[in-house]
């Protein structure tokens, strides 16, 4: 504790003074001035008991300028304004932007002191004109593109196999995410050398994983820990694929009439009903029964309601397929 | 009720001019008949009530079925509320429509000598496959053939009260009530048959019964009716007599079968055995014998099929086209046949449909005669012809 002795009022460095409110005015004084002036500012650390507010002169506060949007010019540079992801600031977004609920009778609130603008994230950091620069700042950095791979097929053809995988970014304690570790494996099955057996056999194996309608194979692997691990255990997982659906086991010829993916129309009942109700209709000649039902089978009506048939059965039913089925019908029984 | 307001209304009705031999509804009609003769008819009506003589012409016109044939050709095979109708307009109208129209035409162009064709009604439900087959049964009855009518195969495959294993086969199940009421009805439709065909074969029903060969069918119908225990299986000797004799050259008759709701047969039953396992389709008597008569290994005849999601048990109550409902041993089955779809009414066929229904004061209500109300309609039932039955009902 300083010594009182030490009140003297020199403006001589710092004293320090602790607690008692003169000495605060006091020191504040030694700063300004040098003389003690014995303001009312020494209430602060003594506020009127009793709460009169008579005498309580507020404590000085600058008045704030005018917002930053009333000296904008239109075609300023909006980067300088904005140069990074920052939370929204009224006072320098000269947009006026409304956000909230309307209440009984009115209307959004307005942008000033409006927490729900400030929630949000926005991204006036990324203007176009913004991103054209950050391009052109970063094309030093980047190598070409090589001019062979112009159309989407030049790159399929020359890299069937695609790679996907995310990298995350957050402001976070921590630089890794679990998320990063997932890596798809695309590949297009026209692609790989698979024959009719093969290819069967592959879409019985992956199951799921194909797309008939873009015929792309996607492999998931995430059960690795590291993205390079999963990324080999994809690689892994399209080879052995490839080479099982080469290989016929012994009891791939148990496959029945139920496991077959297409409809094939030959040994069908399908094909049994017609032939047996042509030969009975005696449409062709008489003869033996082999050569009779080859001359039926060759005959163009007969090859119509097979593809009508098997249209039928392949994509499914609608108006035109059984409309289709119907002609063939007719031409075949000659109505 | 409106069925009272109706025949209320009725008597004091003045029609367009009807021709004189449809079923009366007083002396008032014949009467206006009498003296309006020469005036032509209204343009949903037409004179010509032989369905043979139907033809393009004549399409979205309605024609009078003479009661008589209703009585003897219709027992069971019309549909619910089409039977309602005619018990309040007195008079059985049809509309001749197309999908009817070319199984008759197809109809007239057939070979007897040839394996006899299928041909499927299919289409949404409420458009019309009931009635089109019941026209298409009504064209065969007029030209004398013999109509083998199931009204609907589904009430063959549910709902059964009395499951009995069958004398015959002790795999198979029979159901004795339901064979007895469709032998009852088969035997009102084809009177003059029964005393016309004769059994080959001989069948011993019981030790002390049999029915002989070269008996007549009319007894062997009437056994089956008479003894209910065994009719399953006199149902099964009539459909195998009757599709040995068809087609013969020394049969002089033609058969038509005629199955409403065929995708029943192929599909699940709700009856259960005693173990509460289901029951297959090929281990009822009827289903059974019935499938053997859908098969092409007859001559001499048609068959003519629809198909029926409202009564079909675990169908979804979208689907409509053939293979959904026949699956695929239904499919298989009845491949090849020829799909006729009936689509829902045109325009024509619609404004014919709601002329009728002005002319007959069903339609009460004052603002359902305008063109607004009429709009509505078609708004509210998309030119469905049951939708627009129910709709026009409470109107």
């Amino acid at each position: 504790m300083a010594s009182h002795t030490s009140k003297a009022f020199l403006s001589l460095g710092r004293i320090n003074v602790s607690g008692v409110g003169l000495q605060k005015s006091l020191s504040r004084a030694t700063y300004a001035t040098g003389v003690s002036t014995h303001t009312g500012g020494g209430n602060k650390g003594h506020p009127d008991r009793g709460g009169q507010r008579q005498g309580f002169i507020k404590k000085q506060r600058r008045t704030s300028g005018e917002p930053r949007t009333a000296k904008m010019a239109v075609d300023q540079d909006w980067m300088s304004v904005y140069p990074t992801a920052t939370p929204f600031r009224p006072s320098a977004v000269p947009l006026p932007v409304r956000m909230g609920y309307p209440m009984k009778g009115g209307v959004p609130p307005e942008k000033m002191g409006n927490l729900e603008l400030m929630k949000i994230p926005n991204f006036l950091h990324l203007t176009p004109v913004a991103i054209r620069k950050h391009c052109e700042a970063l094309k030093s950095f980047c190598t070409e593109w090589p001019s062979a791979l112009d159309t989407d097929a030049q790159c399929d053809e020359h890299f069937p196999v695609k790679v996907e995988s995310t990298d995350y970014l957050s402001a976070a304690p921590s630089l890794r995410n679990p998320s990063a570790r997932v890596v798809h494996l695309r590949v297009k099955l026209s692609s790989l050398n698979l024959d009719d057996h093969a290819r069967k056999k592959m879409l019985n194996l992956v199951g799921e994983r194909y797309c008939k309608d873009t015929d792309i194979l996607t492999i998931t692997a995430e059960r690795c820990p590291l993205r390079k691990q999963n990324h080999e255990y994809a690689m892994y997982l399209l080879t052995v694929l490839y080479h099982e659906s080469w290989k016929t086991e012994a009891w791939e010829a148990e496959k029945t009439v139920a496991d077959m993916e297409d409809y094939s129309w030959e040994e069908s009942p399908s094909q049994k009903n017609i032939l047996s109700m042509l030969i009975r209709m005696k449409v062709a000649g008489e003869g033996e029964e082999e050569e009779v039902r080859e001359q039926l089978l060759g005959r163009k009506e007969v090859q119509e309601y097979k593809n009508s048939v098997v249209r039928l059965r392949n994509e499914g039913e609608s108006e035109s397929t059984i409309l289709q089925y119907k002609e063939a019908v007719k031409k075949v029984l000659n109505l | 009720m409106a069925l009272q307001r109706l025949s209320f209304r009725l008597r004091q009705t003045v029609t367009h001019v009807r021709s004189l031999h449809t079923s009366g509804c007083g002396q008032q009609q014949a009467a206006e008949a009498v003296e309006s003769e020469p005036e032509p008819l209204s343009v949903f009506r037409t004179r010509e009530n032989d369905p043979a003589c139907h033809s393009e012409q004549h399409m979205g016109q309605y024609y009078t079925l003479p009661s008589t044939h209703i009585r003897t050709l219709f027992p069971h095979g019309l549909p619910g509320r089409y039977q309602q109708q005619l018990k309040t307009f007195n008079e059985a109208c049809m509309m001749v429509r197309k999908p009817s129209l070319e199984v008759i035409s197809y109809l007239k162009k057939t070979d007897f000598s040839k394996p006899s064709l299928r041909y499927l009604f299919y289409g949404l439900n409420g458009t019309g496959k009931t009635m089109s087959l019941c026209h298409t049964v009504h064209y065969c009855y007029t030209q004398g053939w013999l109509v083998l009518h199931v009204p609907d195969a589904h009430i063959w495959m549910k709902n059964c009260k009395e499951l009995m294993p069958s004398s015959y086969n002790d795999t198979r199940f029979d159901q004795p009530l339901q064979a007895s009421e469709w032998l009852r009805n088969f035997r009102i439709t084809n009177e003059p048959f029964l005393s016309k065909i004769k059994t080959k074969q001989r069948y011993v029903w019981t030790k002390r019964e049999s029915t002989e060969e070269g008996s007549l069918l009319g007894q062997l119908v009437d056994q089956g009716i008479s003894r209910v225990k065994t009719s399953s299986d006199v149902v099964g000797a009539v459909l195998k007599e009757l599709r040995l004799q068809s087609g013969q050259p020394e049969s002089d008759f033609r058969m038509a079968v005629a199955v409403d709701g065929v995708n029943g047969l192929w599909g699940r039953s709700t009856i259960k055995k005693k173990d509460k396992s289901p029951v297959e389709s090929d281990e009822l008597t009827l289903v059974y014998n019935l499938k053997k008569l859908l098969t092409k290994d007859w001559t001499g005849g048609a068959i003519i099929t629809t198909l029926s999601q409202t009564g079909s048990l675990y169908t979804s109550k979208f689907d409509y086209l053939p293979q959904e409902l026949l699956g695929e041993r239904g499919f298989d089955s009845m491949d090849p046949f020829l799909p006729v779809s009936v689509p829902n009414y045109s325009e024509k066929e619609f404004e014919s449909c709601y002329l009728y229904w002005l002319d007959r004061q069903w339609l009460q209500h004052p603002l359902s005669r305008t063109e607004e109300g009429k709009k509505e309609i078609i708004f509210l039932c998309n030119r469905n012809p049951s939708l627009m039955d129910r709709v026009c009902a409470s109107l």
